[in-house]
């Protein structure tokens, strides 16, 4: 009759929607939650716009650095690198290269032209210079060699650039470092809060008894298939719609994180918002699944939210020094920890691109792993009433439950 | 000889030291309301559990009508468990709607039918009421719309009267005896023994996870020694009674008027005893009696339900002093 016919796989993945379905709709019609996802898109648009915003407004011109050379000639060169990067810089004489670096480590200057020979920068950022030193070792290249070597104009369309030297080691800019910092900001806001989410919903169902009707007609694996699923479906739709608003608002602002390597760590971040969740959403779950009353929840969650609280907490320092130590690398390739620490070593331009796959691809294994055994404890412990069940005797009885 | 719908076959489960579950076989006519009975303790909750897939077994097959009940089958199962529990912050129509729906229905029906049981079980006008906000009888209704909203073809009840008025249990009964009527099997459970015999057609009696005793409930009441109950005016004592020999019954028990309660032998032959009561003064009272069900459950172990709560009671107690842990 009414009763819709179907196969059980045609069933399971019915039942798995619908639990899911009852998940996204019960919060995305509170209040709480609409509020929270305004504050955060806004505070994302702010800490984009507001810099950009700033930085036009006090746009003095850079100061460029000329050793040994006459000035007057170089400085129509200096004026145009400066056009070409949508802002002035002027040419200033500089006694000698000593006199120059000086002047350039204090940051009296921007940049030092040494015609004909190199560009000197304070220090050279990953992924190389840009702005009006970039353009600046462009055109003294090009001047250099029509100069210099007769019949050369011909060559010029193929582009050559002097040297650009850095007086430091090279490293991330500060514009990538505070990136870096956002983003584990919000790395670690998602991963716990829809986290708890997910460890107080099925408090929720086990302490009010529902769990033993929903369990007379859906399998546990579809119950708790279901819930990190919906929930997880509102994470990645918050954390979407921030990088929406990241990339939107950056290019409407014309800020210069929307380029280069800002971007890149707001990819990063957003990769391990999705296999960090995948990781962590069952541990979540297996944890609200020991408790007897829902307010126990927040001291069983607490080990499983530990790894990324540590790698949360020391992402500070590597974010404000020059190089991570071995200890942090470790962290970013270990499954728990990872989600956090592998956009900060990024960030801080510790780790390459394909070191951040390789940790992206360990994390999503981990998350079988966990996956199994975190299902395994929720299935033994959701129906079992009585006091709270130990974390210890839970992973234990887990294990003698897995199959020879 | 009705069809059996439900066949619970050698069901065995253990926990850790104790046998919850101990090779209880019974069967359940299909369209009636059958009393799943016995003390605290026997083992009730776990095969209701088991119907649905919720508890493991350790041994032991479920059959519907004839075949292993797999997931199609408990789809068309309505329960409602011991533990009763909704979602607290969830509006009563979405509640009894998404059950609906995990059960197989598609939205439409599912609301439509939401809507019917709502009404059906006197709840309208509360269907945007979260279900916390809702009294506890109404809680019990809502419960009870849950097990009833897909139209079930089988309904499992774990100790519905518990907690009840007067009032609510009459309803109660009305609604199993109209599901019945309308072809659904009822099975309830419940270790009031004596509340639900006049409700049920049929009973299966369990205790220590065994079957004790099953069958229609007249035959259980009517047992295969009749009882009559015979009293003699002015012997308050029923001295008289100590005549009838052991061909003919046993004098079972004296109550405080002076009726004698005789277990007859089958073979035995009433007007016996009432030439016997008659010799012995003016008759007052002499009339076969039924059973009442938690005799025929003294008879069957030896023990009252009473006495069979306090072991478990006890045996629960030690249980839970050694493993250090609730079940």
């Amino acid at each position: 009759m009414s009763i819709a016919t179907g196969t059980d796989a045609d069933h399971a993945l019915r039942t798995t929607w619908l639990v899911a379905r009852r998940e996204i709709r019960l919060r995305v019609n509170t209040r709480a939650y609409r509020i929270i996802t305004a504050i955060l898109l806004i505070a994302v648009a702010l800490a984009v716009v507001l810099p950009a915003v700033l930085a036009s407004k006090s746009s003095a011109p850079d100061r460029i650095g000329v050793v040994g050379a006459d000035t007057a000639a170089v400085s129509s060169l200096v004026t145009e690198a400066g056009r070409l990067a949508g802002g002035q810089a002027v040419a200033v004489t500089e006694p000698s290269l000593a006199a120059a670096e000086a002047a350039l480590r204090s940051g009296t200057l921007s940049a030092v032209l040494v015609p004909g020979t190199e560009i000197i920068v304070k220090q050279v950022p990953l992924g190389g210079v840009s702005g009006p030193a970039a353009n600046l070792a462009q055109l003294a290249g090009l001047s250099k060699l029509i100069q210099t070597v007769p019949g050369a104009a011909t060559a010029v369309s193929h582009g050559v650039t002097l040297p650009v030297r850095g007086l430091e080691a090279q490293s991330a800019p500060l514009s990538s470092r505070i990136t870096g910092l956002a983003t584990v900001i919000i790395v670690w806001i998602l991963i716990s809060a829809f986290g708890s989410q997910i460890a107080m919903g099925i408090g929720e169902e086990k302490s009010s008894r529902v769990v033993e009707v929903l369990l007379s007609t859906v399998r546990p694996a579809q119950l708790l298939v279901g819930k990190v699923l919906g929930i997880g479906l509102l994470a990645l739709g918050q954390a979407a719609s921030m990088v929406a608003v990241f990339v939107i608002a950056g290019f409407a602002a014309g800020s210069d994180l929307v380029h280069g390597a800002s971007l890149g760590v707001v990819v990063a971040g957003g990769v391990f918002i999705v296999v960090g969740y995948a990781f962590y959403c069952t541990a979540y779950a297996a944890a609200g699944s020991l408790v007897s009353r829902q307010s126990d929840v927040n001291s069983t969650i607490l080990p499983v939210q530990l790894p990324l609280i540590v790698a949360y907490a020391l992402s500070y320092t590597v974010l404000y020094s020059n190089g991570a130590n071995t200890f942090y690398r470790v962290l970013g390739f270990l499954p728990p920890t990872a989600p956090v620490a592998m956009p900060v070593l990024y960030a801080a331009g510790d780790v390459p691109v394909w070191q951040v796959a390789v940790s992206a691809v360990l994390c999503a294994a981990g998350t079988v792993w966990m996956a199994r055994i975190a299902a395994r404890i929720y299935a033994n412990s959701i129906l079992r009433s009585g006091p709270r069940i130990g974390f210890r005797q839970a992973v234990k009885e887990a294990r003698s439950a897995l199959p020879d | 000889m009705t069809s059996l719908d439900l066949e619970l076959d050698g069901l065995r489960r253990q926990y850790g030291s104790v046998t919850a579950l101990d090779g209880l076989t019974f069967g359940v006519p299909a369209g009636q309301v059958f009393g799943f009975l016995g003390p605290n303790g026997a083992g009730k909750t776990t095969t209701m559990r088991a119907v649905f897939g919720v508890t493991a077994l350790d041994a032991g097959e479920i059959r519907w009508r004839g075949r292993p009940a797999d997931a199609a089958a408990r789809r068309t199962f309505g329960y409602m468990p011991e533990e009763r529990g909704l979602y607290p912050a969830m509006e009563l129509l979405d509640q009894v709607d998404y059950f609906a729906r995990l059960h197989g229905m598609d939205g439409p029906t599912a609301t439509r039918a939401a809507r019917h049981w709502i009404d059906r079980l006197g709840l309208s006008g509360r269907e945007r009421s979260r279900i916390d906000a809702l009294s506890h009888g109404n809680q019990q209704r809502a419960q009870l719309a849950v097990a009833l909203v897909h139209d079930p073809q089988l309904l499992v009840l774990d100790e519905p009267f518990s907690g009840l008025d007067p009032g609510g249990i009459d309803d109660m009964s009305a609604i199993l005896a109209e599901r019945a009527a309308a072809g659904v099997t009822v099975l309830f459970s419940s270790h009031q023994l004596d509340l639900v015999e006049g409700l049920c057609e049929a009973v299966a009696i369990i205790h220590h996870g065994r079957l004790v005793v099953t069958g229609a409930v007249a035959d259980l009441r009517r047992g295969d020694r009749p009882l009559l109950a015979v009293r003699v005016t002015d012997d308050r004592a029923a001295g008289w009674s100590a005549a009838v020999g052991p061909s003919v019954g046993t004098v079972d028990a004296v109550r405080a008027d002076g009726t004698a309660e005789i277990s007859l032998t089958s073979t035995a032959d009433s007007q016996v005893v009432l030439d016997l009561a008659r010799a012995a003064g003016p008759l007052e009272h002499f009339a076969f009696e039924d059973r009442p069900l938690s005799e025929v459950f003294r008879q069957a172990t030896g023990a009252s339900v009473g006495q069979a709560e306090a072991e478990h009671a006890a045996s629960a107690r030690t249980a839970e002093a050694t493993t250090g842990a609730g079940r």
